[in-house]
């Protein structure tokens, strides 16, 4: 208190670091304990949310664009193409070409995320949905169900192994170009990583957020495919 | 039976899957257009250990007394967050006055530190942006010896060099020798003859010294190591490493528009940040691995501010 009328700061204890953290270990478990709340934490769910969304909004995208290609094939080639050229360049550069447009936000990241899932995603449900055999197509039309029956009740079952394997991949790679996120927002697993190999190669903490990513792409492809089988139980029934 | 599940579940996972998509999509829309009643302090900074510890410190005194504040993190080099400066994708950030003078400016030193903050803020007024109260604190290059060598050769200014037996053997990045805010102002300024100079590479200054391989030293003026006392810095009466106190830049629309209040936040932090206060910050994110945010928030609780 006597600083504060004095005029000059109190400078509190900021409690020391353990000789692993300031002898820069390999990995010092001690850190990652202490810091897992302020630090870790909130990364890795920041992590998530850029990711889930990303590929949700991809997928909404990416799906209706492959149902008009199913219906009408002038669409293919045109978003076939822009999928592709968006996918060719260079993370990095499409940040910067975007950070004039919507600046320093979420949504230039996302924009980008995005647009890396689109190729994956069109591709695969496309893909799904050729693979319905025109003779099962031929006897749903001879039922007299319409062209949205055949899709919901046909085509996407159907199609549904090669949409989720669509899925996991985009999954997959947006969480882990999610990591230079961290170039324009300080969010996601990548900034702590950024951090880490900023002043002096701090290992733990690079380790530590890096094995999250991987973790984190594991668990989602793991999840994925519990879903799919969630999905398609006529796959294991007729398996039996 | 079979069928009529399968239709189901396969109906119910793609409503599902559209349902999630589209109330994301609508999070992130709202998120976006949500109607700002006051304006955001935008917030960069540079790319090191003690930019991320100044960031930290404005943003939570700033939170704490509620404004706005939403974190940009780090922008990299001086030209860099200058350059985000100046197109608006930040509004705030902390830079040292010689630095505006002499790298953004590209103005001749100023030779004391109130006339380097006068010239920081005129440039900075010139176009469309401020600068808040100046740190007590100054991070400036300085020479750096041994305390022992110190107290053996009676060294207390970098004149006093001339006072050391032998050769100086003085420790610098490759630049050194050839600017004058380094080497060249050892030699050329305060015309010391007993100096040869060690190019340093990826060992620190500070482990010359400790090795004896240096006599003295380049050395920031709050990097932690000087926290131990183990290192005496020399007075640079003829100021030749300049003047870099650090001032918040922050834009002319933003001061008008938050008014007093904002600026006495931001300056009542300033003033608080003394080079031993910076010292002790720096050790604690750089060595002991405690993060910006942690630090800044016990320092700004400590000292009233939060």
């Amino acid at each position: 208190m006597s600083g504060i009328l004095a005029g000059g700061p109190v400078i509190p204890n900021f409690g020391t670091g353990s000789h692993c953290v300031t002898h820069n270990d390999l990995f010092c478990a001690d850190w990652v304990r202490d810091n897992w709340h302020g630090v870790l934490e909130p990364a890795l769910v920041q992590h998530i949310e850029l990711s889930a969304k990303a590929v949700a909004i991809g997928f909404a995208i990416a799906f209706v664009a492959a149902v008009a290609a199913r219906r009408a094939r002038l669409v293919e080639t045109p978003f076939r193409l822009f999928s592709a050229f968006v996918y060719t360049i260079p993370s990095l550069a499409l940040f910067q070409l975007l950070i004039p447009i919507t600046g320093l936000t979420d949504t230039t990241v996302e924009i980008a995320l995005v647009g890396y899932t689109l190729l994956i995603l069109f591709r695969n449900i496309l893909a799904g949905l050729r693979s319905v055999p025109e003779d099962v197509l031929e006897s749903a039309r001879g039922m007299g169900l319409t062209a949205t029956q055949i899709l919901w009740r046909i085509e996407l079952p159907l199609a549904l192994p090669s949409i989720v394997a669509g899925v996991r991949i985009a999954t997959v790679s947006t969480i882990s170009l999610a990591t230079i996120a961290a170039f324009v927002r300080p969010i996601g697993l990548g900034y702590p990583i950024f951090i880490a190999i900023g002043d002096d190669i701090f290992k733990t903490e690079l380790i530590a957020a890096g094995v999250l990513a991987v973790a984190l792409a594991l668990v989602s492809d793991v999840v994925l495919v519990l879903v799919q089988r969630l999905l398609t139980p006529w796959v294991r029934a007729r398996a039996a | 039976m079979i069928r009529k599940h399968t239709r189901r579940a396969a109906k119910a996972a793609f409503c599902v899957s559209f349902g999630v998509a589209i109330v994301l999509g609508g999070l992130t829309a709202g998120a976006l257009s949500a109607p700002k009643a006051q304006p955001t302090i935008k917030l960069g900074s540079k790319n090191f250990t003690e930019e991320y510890v100044l960031a930290e410190l404005y943003k939570q005194a700033l939170q704490a007394k509620g404004f706005k504040v939403e974190s940009k993190g780090s922008l990299g080099s001086s030209e860099l967050a200058d350059t985000a400066l100046t197109s608006g994708k930040i509004n705030m950030y902390p830079e040292y006055t010689g630095v505006i003078v002499l790298d953004l400016a590209h103005k001749a030193s100023p030779k004391t530190a109130d006339a380097t903050f006068r010239a920081a803020k005129a440039f900075e007024q010139s176009r469309g942006f401020t600068v808040l109260n100046r740190t007590p604190f100054f991070d400036t290059d300085s020479v750096a010896v041994l305390t022992s060598t110190a107290a053996k050769y009676g060294l207390h200014t970098i004149s006093d060099i001339a006072k050391f037996k032998g050769t100086f053997r003085y420790a610098g990045y490759p630049e050194c020798p050839i600017r004058i805010t380094c080497g060249l102002g050892l030699t050329k300024i305060y015309g010391l003859k007993n100096i040869s100079f060690l190019t340093i590479g990826t060992i620190p200054v500070t482990t010359l010294i400790d090795q004896h391989k240096a006599d003295g030293g380049d050395i920031f003026s709050t990097q932690p190591e000087l926290a131990s006392g183990k290192y005496a810095v020399l007075t640079d009466t003829k100021h030749i490493f300049g003047f870099q106190n650090v001032v918040p830049v922050v834009s002319k629309q933003l001061v008008t528009q938050l008014g007093p209040k904002f600026s006495s936040t931001v300056n009542a932090v300033s003033a608080k940040l003394t080079v031993q206060a910076m010292i002790a910050m720096n050790k604690a994110v750089a060595i002991d691995k405690k993060s910006p945010a942690a630090v800044a928030s016990a320092f700004l609780k400590a000292n009233g501010l939060k």
